[in-house]
């Protein structure tokens, strides 16, 4: 569903994505973890087609970026830790809107239902100002599957939640993988991270340093496993200086 | 067509999207009401302060008023263009929108719509203001006709510019130092005609026509260019 090849990224000088390789099948979740300045947001950006790469191949749904961008979009939706939402607007005004942008029909019905879904429909006349960072995860979820997408990007999407948020937003990205959409999540929780995917990769200095099948590691393996590919990068840090 | 064929055949209407960004921008101000608040506030002010400082020489007061009106409009819009671009950084919505399958310029024509219409609503109360304050015909079809027009080509190139420079931190200072030289043309051209039309004796068309034909040229030349800029303004 997602293939990425040989996927570079360059500010001047400064390689942030130096040829990442990743695969993500149809209907899999996969994560991708790594350190602050990885370069997971910038690889989750260019997927999402809201950055361009320097170089390599990424196609999504069989449909190149950045050249078939704009088919590109058709099939995915995206859940930030930004809430990419406006405030001043109800719940229902803000998926009232998106659903225009994408021209839905039943606009109402599909409203009404996604917010049903996402558990806030009590809520609709609210300002989005006003929710909890919770509540604002669930719209963003509701927001970003309205048009019912085939992939899902999942950009931190456990920043700032509290354990009820957390396990609320555990259990619809457990039923959105059970509705057969792709998911790919990027996160610095690993353990999070590694809770809900089929595969977990960890993306280092640029490039992805391993792929692992959930089912093959348990957490205290893949965070053996993790610190192995950090402490490796420092040691040939400390190598170098 | 149903909405399956429409997304997969990527035929999402141009006209519907615009419509969607300028209900989105309609439905935030009649909640907040906060740009038209701010270029009220402001262009009233101003009104308030151009009368009472040439109070005692009302004839050179008339004269200066078109100048007085045309600089209440560019700085009163100035701010209601930063507020209504900025509302697409918080949250940064706008990057949802820009990951909508949609045509790019369709987000620039409906800014520039909903711009239009919340400062043609500030024109709406200041022309009476400038009216009984300065004794002029501002309420003259010809006068609001140009109005309308100076207003598309300010909006249209204050939308371009606002878009680029709402993304600095140096925003505030940014977009007068480039908006204001850069609709130099639009205003002085506009204000022209303006000030023949307030006028006692209304001019020929002969004598106005170059200034006019200058503003839709500008009008023309702006939204064509904003038109085709705007997916290179957003992207990063």
């Amino acid at each position: 569903m997602i293939k990425i090849s040989g996927v570079t990224k360059k500010y001047g000088m400064n390689a942030v994505l130096r040829g990442v390789d990743l695969h993500v099948r149809p209907g899999e979740f996969v994560t991708l973890v790594g350190s602050n300045g990885a370069g997971k947001t910038t690889l989750l950006r260019i997927v999402a087609t809201l950055m361009k790469q320097s170089d390599g191949e990424l196609l999504v749904g069989g449909w190149s970026i950045p050249g078939d961008a704009e088919k590109v979009r058709r099939h995915i939706g995206m859940v930030s830790h930004q809430a990419l939402l406006y405030g001043d607007m109800t719940a229902a005004e803000n998926l009232d809107f998106f659903a225009r942008l994408y021209q839905l029909d039943h606009r109402q019905e599909r409203v009404a239902e996604a917010l049903q879904m996402v558990g806030l429909l009590a809520r609709q006349r609210d300002p989005v100002r006003s929710f909890s960072r919770g509540m604002l995860q669930r719209l963003t979820i509701a927001r970003a599957t309205l048009h019912e997408p085939d992939v899902l990007l999942l950009d931190e999407p456990y920043t700032g939640l509290d354990q009820e948020a957390t396990r609320l937003l555990d259990d619809l990205l457990s039923r959105e993988s059970e509705k057969g959409r792709t998911i790919f999540m990027i996160t610095h929780d690993l353990a999070r991270g590694l809770d809900l995917c089929q595969r977990i990769a960890i993306l280092n200095r640029g490039r992805i340093a391993r792929i692992v099948e959930r089912q093959e590691v348990n957490a205290a393996e893949f965070l053996a496993l993790y610190g192995d590919v950090t402490r490796s990068v420092k040691e040939r840090k400390g190598a170098q200086g | 067509m149903t909405e399956e064929n429409k997304l997969a055949s990527g035929n999402l209407s141009y006209m519907a999207t615009v419509r969607a960004i300028v209900w989105k921008d309609l439905t935030m101000e009649w909640h907040t009401g906060q740009i038209l608040s701010v270029m009220l506030v402001f262009s009233l002010t101003a009104a308030i302060i151009y009368n009472f400082a040439l109070y005692g020489s009302l004839a050179a007061a008339r004269d200066a008023s078109t100048g007085f009106l045309w600089v209440t409009i560019l700085l009163a819009g100035t701010l209601g263009l930063n507020r209504s671009l900025m509302a697409e950084q918080e949250n940064r919505s706008l990057e949802a929108i820009l990951m909508a399958p949609i045509d790019r310029s369709a987000i620039y024509v409906g800014k520039v719509i909903s711009v239009i219409i919340f400062t043609l609503a500030m024109e709406a109360i200041l022309v009476p203001i400038f009216t009984a304050f300065f004794n002029k015909p501002f309420w003259r079809p010809q006068v609001l006709f140009i109005l309308i027009l100076g207003t598309i080509g300010y909006v249209a190139a204050g939308v371009l510019i606002t878009s680029m420079t709402v993304q600095t931190r140096t925003r505030e200072v940014l977009l007068p130092v480039l908006l204001l030289p850069l609709t130099l043309p639009v205003v002085l051209a506009a204000a022209q005609v303006t000030a023949a039309y307030v006028a006692a004796v209304p001019p020929e068309w002969s004598e106005v026509q170059f200034a006019v034909s200058l503003v839709v040229a500008y009008d023309i030349f702006m939204v064509t260019a904003g038109f085709l800029t705007y997916h290179y303004v957003v992207e990063e």
